[in-house]
């Protein structure tokens, strides 16, 4: 899962008063199995830059392109097929369905993608275990702690089994023994030869051993790595 | 202003063609930009942002194709109901011949709604592929399209104007010829010769769309609409009216009818359009829709023995034909 970045612009509300330049020619190359850390300040781009890789936004102009594939020029039909298939994505507020539980959020996930109920419910155990959320399967997301909550979404982004995972500040509503049971996971992920990002702030991803580059952006451009 | 344009149809109808137009009109600018600066292999700003507008274009156009579809049975519905205002009209064909753009704008929507029925195909084929292969040549179609509804736009216009509510109109039994004993049917034929042209016809385009020979479906498609225009008029309408002299393609659609009509000339037009896009689907971009084909022969067999069950039913019923 090798990742190209190449001169990517990112501008909001383009051609009002309000044109916002969130990503300034940035260039970045990320290795297949490779865990980077995008650290900054809030503003600085991280998420932004992560939203245009996992195909959920389209830059201004550059290209992405992620095992091949462009995805900064994908029609939204088929960057819809590129997520579902290629990336997992954590998010800092978890983004689940309050009302189902843990089982059914995970499940909910692969319901499009048109395999079997056996198979579905299959995956969905394989991806609960992976996230130690098992036992928590049939309990309603409303009741979950933040860390509990953490690892549902750990498990729904796992489920259809991506080989890219994409992390936007997933500790910011952690505590300390939740963040490092989560980098645990993480670590894992990058053992099973998952190529990881990580956009946050959190200090405590700054020196992690299966980490190889931690790339500072300020201002929607990458500093020092 | 005259009775026709206060009323409730003609106002729903004109409005709703304005709105649609309206929406178009902006389109078609942006079509003609997207033709002018379009580069896929451009990684420039002006590039993603025309990819982004010709996402949105494309939307507008199909939703406003869509609702074109349903505007067609509305405005047919409209005229037929203009005939209780119109002295001489019995039904839609006198309204329709009431001044000299009601029979060319009715064809001119036929025919733009089988065009837009094209471009929703190549649309589809389009966003089916990753690099928009087809934006170029869906959007030059688009504009030829567009001049199309510009035309037929200024003659919907033109005709709700110029209806005249005090001149007498000719009723259908006038216009399709049978007071006098005159012959409608095209190249000398009668109505024996005509039955067997229909069901020969019908036939080999099932044949030709089962054998996959596009320029076979093609021409055998546009010949049996032609057919089986005259079919329905002159044969099949007379068992649905009970009628050997009631011969009229409107009439049908009215509730004494049970709006019958709508169901038949329904059937023959999505029937042949679909067989016509498998076989353009085919030939020109080398994709093999079995089920557009599937479709195509499931509501063309439906015309077929509906409308032959017209002729089955009343013999039964009375033991003898029309």
């Amino acid at each position: 899962m090798m990742i190209e970045i190449n001169s990517v612009n990112k501008i909001y509300n383009e051609g009002t008063p309000q044109a916002f330049e969130a990503l300034k020619s940035i260039d970045m190359h990320i290795d297949e199995g490779e865990a980077i850390v995008l650290s900054g300040v809030s503003g600085s781009g991280k998420s932004t830059l992560l939203s245009l890789i996992a195909g959920l936004d389209k830059p201004s102009s550059g290209k992405i392109i992620v095992d091949g594939e462009l995805i900064s020029k994908l029609p939204d039909l088929h960057a819809s097929a590129y997520r579902a298939k290629t990336v997992g994505v954590i998010f800092q507020h978890f983004n689940l369905l309050e009302s189902l539980s843990v089982e059914e959020n995970v499940m909910a996930t692969l319901i499009p993608s048109g395999f079997d109920m056996i198979t579905i419910q299959e995956m969905t155990r394989k991806s609960m275990a992976l996230a130690s959320i098992s036992h928590k399967a049939t309990t309603d997301v409303k009741s979950l702690s933040g860390g509990e909550k953490q690892r549902c979404a750990i498990a729904r982004a796992l489920v259809h089994e991506p080989k890219l995972i994409l992390c936007d500040e997933p500790t910011a509503n952690l505590d300390r023994a939740n963040s490092l049971k989560f980098i645990e996971i993480l670590h894992s992920l990058h053992n099973m030869g998952k190529t990881i990002i990580v956009a946050t702030h959190d200090p405590l991803f700054e020196s992690l051993s299966f980490v190889r580059r931690v790339i500072h952006m300020r201002d929607g451009a990458i500093g020092n790595e | 202003m005259n009775e026709i344009l206060l009323s409730n149809e003609v106002i729903v109808y004109l409005l709703s063609e304005t709105l649609l137009y309206l929406l178009l009109f902006i389109a078609f600018l942006v079509t003609l930009g997207l033709l002018k600066k379009w580069n896929f292999n451009a990684f420039t700003a002006e590039q993603f942002i025309l990819e982004n507008r010709s996402y949105l274009v494309m939307t507008i156009i199909f939703f406003v194709i869509l609702l074109k579809v349903v505007l067609l049975p509305y405005f047919v519905y409209t005229i037929d109901n203009l005939s209780d205002l119109i002295p001489g009209a019995m039904c839609g064909a006198g309204v329709i011949k009431a001044n000299g753009y009601g029979n060319p704008l009715l064809i001119l929507k036929i025919i733009i709604l089988f065009l837009s029925g094209l471009w929703l195909t190549v649309n589809s084929i389009d966003l089916g592929a990753k690099n928009y292969p087809y934006l170029k040549l869906k959007s030059w179609f688009f504009v030829f399209i567009f001049i199309l509804l510009s035309t037929e736009f200024a003659l919907d216009i033109l005709y709700f104007t110029h209806i005249e509510t005090s001149n007498p109109v000719s009723c259908c039994s006038v216009i399709f010829g049978q007071i006098g004993g005159a012959n409608g049917l095209p190249f000398g034929l009668d109505i024996p010769k005509l039955m067997i042209l229909f069901y020969l016809l019908f036939l080999l385009l099932v044949l030709a769309i089962l054998a996959d020979n596009a320029l076979l479906t093609i021409v055998a498609s546009i010949l049996f609409a032609s057919i089986s225009y005259y079919a329905v008029v002159y044969v099949f309408g007379t068992y649905i009216y009970e009628l050997p002299t009631h011969q009229c393609p409107f009439c049908m659609l009215q509730d004494h009818y049970y709006y019958i009509g709508y169901l038949v000339w329904g059937l023959l037009f999505l029937g042949v359009f679909f067989a016509i896009d498998s076989a353009i689907m085919y030939y020109f971009f080398k994709i093999n829709s079995k089920a557009l084909k599937k479709i195509s022969l499931i509501l063309l067999g439906l015309f077929v023995l509906l409308s032959s069950a017209y002729i089955a039913v009343y013999y039964i019923k009375n033991g003898v034909f029309l």
